[in-house]
């Protein structure tokens, strides 16, 4: 039975493939943004990076474009 | 059990080993993005070769194409070669960013992300520079002005090398 509980799971672990930085043609596409108005977004984005002196602080490299 | 368990995770977080300075280039056989017969690096042996994953959805790699054909260009009577391979979902994408940036390179596509898995790429672009006897010499992420001028030295020691 545990065995079958460890093979279930395995299979579960297996399934959650991570997107290799080359593969994310789709990804980078603006309407894949999670927000509805990535102009919008960007451009506060950008005040907020300006004002808190957080350059790059509102998300991570590699996190959509691939683009580090 | 615990070999079990072991077993498994081996299984499971096994990575691909990246391709790093020193190592060999894989020996790959990718179809030019507007058809014809394949390019093969072990063809290309005896030139100096930079391997470049390219996408137009990847800002940096619309920036270096220009810079890789101003290279190509400059160094191609000494042996240099440039391969780029195209990691777009559609070719079409690929054709409409080459008519705003035209380059003389060599377009491969790499569909079946074969070339992209040999190398391992870790983030776009990524650029391997090959030697003359087919080592990697050079591994570069990204692309910025630093990594343009480093290039171009890199490019000038390799070919001084002999094959």
């Amino acid at each position: 039975m545990k065995l079958l509980a460890l093979l279930a799971l395995a299979a579960f672990v297996a399934a959650c493939a991570p997107v290799a930085p080359y593969q994310r043609a789709y990804l980078a596409r603006d309407d894949m943004a999670l927000d509805g108005n990535p102009g919008f977004m960007k451009a506060i984005e950008k005040t907020y990076s300006a004002k808190e002196a957080a350059s790059g602080g509102g998300g991570v490299g590699g996190g959509g474009c691939g683009c580090n | 059990m615990r070999r079990f368990l072991a077993a498994l995770a081996i299984i499971v977080c096994v990575p691909a080993a990246a391709v790093e300075a020193g190592a060999p280039a894989p020996a790959l056989s990718m179809t030019p993005l507007e058809g014809g017969a394949p390019v093969t690096i072990a063809g290309l042996k005896g030139s100096v070769v930079y391997v470049d994953f390219w996408a137009s959805w990847c800002p940096p790699c619309t920036r270096s194409m220009p810079v890789l054909d101003e290279l190509y260009k400059r160094n191609k009577p000494r042996g240099f070669v440039v391969v780029g391979i195209n990691k777009d979902a559609s070719l079409a994408d690929a054709h409409k960013l080459l008519a705003r940036i035209p380059v003389t390179f060599v377009l491969v596509q790499d569909g079946s992300d074969a070339a992209a898995k040999a190398f391992d790429v870790k983030g776009m672009p990524s650029g391997y520079l090959v030697d003359r006897k087919g080592v990697v010499r050079y591994v570069h992420r990204g692309f910025n002005a630093e990594h343009a001028a480093a290039l171009e030295k890199e490019i000038d020691s390799l070919l001084k090398e002999p094959s």
